[in-house]
């Protein structure tokens, strides 16, 4: 089995502690409004086009053997500061089957794993990898079942299902917002939110309105309150 | 910060000083010179007493450590035409010829006062005059009347003080320099109008050197004493730290900022201990307020140093200050060994204006006295192979590292007999020069010179790209390559693209680093067995300076994809524009190599997104990155905290960003100070942590 990924990026510092390694999984089953990772959204392979006019392929196919010799390369320094990889996408759950492969190799090499995830994939898959994380990142993005599928077209009841595991899953975990403009960054929500936390611990990503450059790369119209000229 | 350190801080910053200053018009004394063929040493001390004697005592409100220019300008000792006429007799000279880049004693001075060596130079003095030491007579009796210049003006501004009330610093400067030290406070202040004193001679780029070192014993004791809190000492460190951003707007550099004001902080001690203290832990805490350009500081570091030590060092880096730069003991103190230096003195090296590793006080070395360039080399390499029938890739190399050596060469043969111009100051002030009865500039301890690499990762990543596209894929032959270098490789984007993704240094690909390895190997040794006059060795290194915006000048495309006129790399660090996988990767490729061999000094140099330190554990992240470099047996390291758009927006509006640093070469400026192309070539450096 092989699986696709988006973008491998070193020394990220926005998905867990230590020194770690990011990678994209591409594809994913929602479709939010204000996604910021556009080419991560599809699970075929696309072609970017870059503002120069330059081509670039996104989407690598990886077997699960050459992927954790790409990543164990950092083992050392991931070591050394109690990092390690974390799976992003995309929807890296929706790849769980070749996440299963990678995740005992990697663990052979010592490196601490985490995943960020929309929740939004078949119980069996998230219960299977999430057992296996040290640190989960659980997306929160509406807490109303109908806003939730007018922005992502999906269906809360399965996220929430997935969150009710990981409550009890006894993996470290943190929730993340990311706040929208206008979806769901009012008072009200975030009382709701911290509610819905109840105590776990929960991050508020800033909106970022400067992301909407990549969907002209993909022959995209950027969403309305997404600046695409960054 | 305290009120006062606030106020005094926003005043300099505002180059409120400048209201004291005047120009001298030093035409009549160097005509003066001219017409009388006064000898050199004559000169500088007249130089020194002259400048010394305009100097008007001045001082701004609040502080409590005296001394600022008054003057803008430091006398020319000799016209063009003099210094010409040397050059042509085959005399070569370090850049402006004077004592330069170099890093006084001034510890046993602080400890002594000047008071003391006016003792010890009439002791020598009477015996210079017994044995018929007519050179030694002449430099001693120079050298004690630039101590009294010196001293004159102290007095002056001890009595200027008096007169207008200033209570403190007259009691301070009825004691030091010409007495020794007491208090932190005094050791201060006697450091001040010491490193004062050497610009006014007319030497530059003057460290500071290990200021944690010389200084504890004052700090040590008043804390013991009760004099001091680490408040107050706090305090008086930071007046210090903004006195060395008074006149340095004067100082000479090749762009504004590049002054040399460097002070080193950790390590170890003479007798191999950790030196790492208390004093140690202030001075990073001080520049950390401050955010001032001046000093630049430098910590050293080894297998051994605790991560918090590199956290307190990486909190100045998440400030933008572009310091600390870090240097690695463990590589190091070896590397200077091999050189000849004995033990103890490797054990206390410094750094120079920007990172070549010096011995303070008794070293004369010339750190930085040419380069040579790896893209240059390897073009002509290139286009000597090209002419050649069925060349082989070994023989590019082959040819490469002969014309490397016959740049090397050529320039042993040029710089074998160096004179400097004398510094009796300085001198005073240096280590055996009055017991020598000579002058520094004729020699010290170590008397080594430093020769710079520039553009190293453009020349292995061009070695690469030859390999790939003319012996391996055969998508060019070697002569048309050359051609295409000429011509920007017009015509065929098909080339550019492949050069352009080729093997490149900084993503931890053998296909790069093994080449950079075997040039690293021979390029240490291209030296080996050569001295100048002196008896000094020549230390490569893998330092740029500002040869790498001069030497895209001399050279066409290069065969990685750069095309003419596109800047190199600054020091040791990936080329321009080149896509890397991220940081880790970069400190992988760029330690791969024995970088034992190459420490003139010349850093990793890697841009991180500001963004990098918005979340708490930032800092905790960067800090293990610099051990990982270290650990892996990094020579040197310098990080520059920037982002691309507020450089750009500075340039568009440099009025808004009047406080922006920026990572140069060696040293850390203002932004908006630098010429255009500094500035277009640190935008042009990747940014490693853009997530």
């Amino acid at each position: 089995m092989t699986g696709r990924v988006f973008e491998i990026r070193e020394f990220t510092l926005h998905d867990g502690p230590g020194v770690r390694t990011t990678v994209f999984m591409k594809g994913c089953p929602l479709r939010c409004a204000w996604c910021h990772n556009p080419e991560g959204q599809s699970f075929e392979t696309e072609t970017m086009t870059r503002a120069n006019g330059e081509r670039v392929v996104c989407g690598q196919d990886w077997s699960a053997a050459a992927l954790a010799e790409e990543l164990l390369r950092n083992a050392d320094i991931m070591a050394q500061s109690g990092g390690g990889v974390t799976f992003s996408g995309g929807e890296p759950l929706a790849q769980a089957g070749f996440l299963l492969e990678v995740i005992p190799l990697l663990k052979k090499g010592g490196v601490q794993l985490a995943v960020e995830t929309s929740g939004h994939v078949p119980l069996a898959d998230y219960r299977a990898v999430v057992s296996q994380m040290d640190f989960v990142y659980q997306d929160v993005k509406l807490l109303n079942a109908d806003a939730f599928r007018r922005w992502t077209g999906g269906d809360l009841a399965l996220v929430l299902a997935n969150i009710a595991y990981l409550r009890t899953s006894g993996v470290p975990f943190a929730f993340r917002v990311p706040c929208v403009p206008g979806v769901n960054d009012s008072a009200e929500d975030r009382a709701a939110f911290d509610a819905f936390a109840a105590g776990a611990k929960i991050e508020y990503l800033p909106f970022n309105a400067a992301a909407g450059a990549k969907y002209p790369m993909l022959g995209r119209k950027p969403p309305h309150y997404l600046a695409s000229d960054a | 910060m305290t009120e006062r350190i606030k106020s005094l801080l926003d005043r300099t910053f505002d180059k409120e000083q400048a209201k004291f200053r005047r120009d001298v018009d030093w035409k009549p004394l160097l005509g003066r010179f001219v017409a009388e063929k006064t000898p050199d040493e004559v000169r500088a001390r007249i130089g020194l007493e002259e400048m010394l004697k305009s100097e008007r005592p001045e001082f701004m409100d609040g502080e409590r450590l005296a001394f600022l220019r008054t003057v803008r300008q430091i006398p020319d000792l000799h016209t063009d035409a003099e210094m010409d006429a040397r050059r042509a007799t085959g005399t070569a000279f370090g850049e402006k010829g004077v004592v330069f880049n170099m890093t006084a004693d001034f510890a046993p001075t602080i400890r002594d006062g000047l008071g003391e060596r006016l003792g010890e130079i009439d002791a020598r003095l009477a015996k210079c005059r017994a044995d018929g030491d007519a050179e030694g007579v002449e430099f001693l009796e120079n050298a004690r009347l630039s101590v009294e210049a010196v001293l004159d003006l102290v007095d002056r501004y001890r009595a200027e003080a008096e007169k207008r009330g200033l209570a403190e610093i007259a009691a301070t400067l009825a004691q030091v320099p010409r007495n020794g030290a007491r208090t932190f406070h005094e050791a201060l202040q006697s450091l001040r109008i010491l490193h004062y004193a050497m610009w006014c001679e007319g030497e530059y780029h003057c460290g500071l050197g290990r200021i944690d070192q010389y200084l504890f014993p004052y700090y040590d004791a008043d804390i013991k004493a009760g004099r001091l809190t680490d408040e107050t000492a706090l305090e008086e460190l930071e007046e210090f730290f903004i006195a060395c951003n008074r006149d340095s707007d004067l100082y000479i550099g090749v762009q504004q900022g590049d002054n040399g004001q460097s002070v080193m902080l950790g390590g170890v001690t003479r007798d191999g201990k950790t030196a790492f203290n208390d004093l140690s832990r202030l001075c990073l805490k001080a520049c950390g307020e401050l955010k001032l350009v001046d000093p630049k500081i430098n910590l050293r570091v080894d297998k051994t140093t605790p991560l918090e030590i590199y956290e307190l060092g990486t909190e100045l880096t998440a400030k933008g200050l572009g310091f600390p730069q870090y240097a690695n003991d463990d590589v190091v103190i070896p590397a200077l060994r091999r050189w000849g230096y004995e033990l103890e003195d490797a054990r206390d090296y410094s750094v120079a204006a920007c990172w070549e590793f010096l011995v303070p006080g008794c070293g004369m070395d010339i750190n930085n006295i040419d380069a040579v360039s790896f893209v240059g080399a390897l073009d002509a390499a290139l286009r000597n192979v090209a002419a050649a029938s069925s060349p082989s890739f070994e023989d590019v190399k082959a040819e490469f590292k002969a014309e490397v050596q016959r740049r090397a060469d050529a320039l042993v043969e040029k710089y074998r007999h160096v004179e400097i111009l004398p510094g009796p100051f300085v001198s005073v002030i240096s280590t055996d020069c009055i017991k020598k009865a000579r002058d520094i500039s004729k020699g010290a301890k170590y008397n080594n010179f430093g020769i710079h690499g520039t553009g190293i990762a453009v020349a292995v990543d061009s070695l690469a790209s030859v390999r790939e596209l003319v012996f391996e894929k055969k998508l060019v032959t070697l002569s048309e390559l050359v051609s295409l270098l000429d011509t920007d490789f017009a015509g065929r984007p098909d080339v550019l693209a492949a050069a352009k993704a080729a093997p490149k240094m900084g993503n931890a690909d053998a296909r790069a680093d093994d080449l950079a390895k075997w040039l690293i190997d021979f390029w240490g040794h291209a030296f080996d067995g050569k001295r100048n006059d002196r008896g000094g060795v020549f230390r490569p290194g893998t330092g740029s300076a500002m040869y790498y915006i001069w030497h895209t000048r001399d050279v066409p495309a290069s065969a990685d994809g750069r095309l003419k006129g596109e800047p190199l790399s600054a020091n040791w660090a990936p080329a321009l524009d080149v896509p890397v996988k991220g940081p880790v990767s970069v400190v992988r490729s760029f330690t791969e190599p024995d970088l034992g061999s190459v420490c003139n000094g010349g850093p990793l140099t890697i841009e991180i997104h500001d963004s990098a330190f918005s979340m708490p554990d930032g800092v905790e992240k960067v800090a293990h990155l610099v051990k990982f470099f270290i650990d892996r047996g990094g020579h040197q390291m310098q990080i520059n905290t920037i982002n691309r758009e507020t450089l750009l927006d500075a340039q568009k509006h440099p009025e808004r960003h009047r406080h922006l640093i920026v990572r140069v070469w060696g040293w850390s400026g203002y932004f908006i100070e630098l010429d255009k192309p500094y500035q277009d070539q640190i935008i042009k450096r990747v940014e490693l942590a853009a997530s």
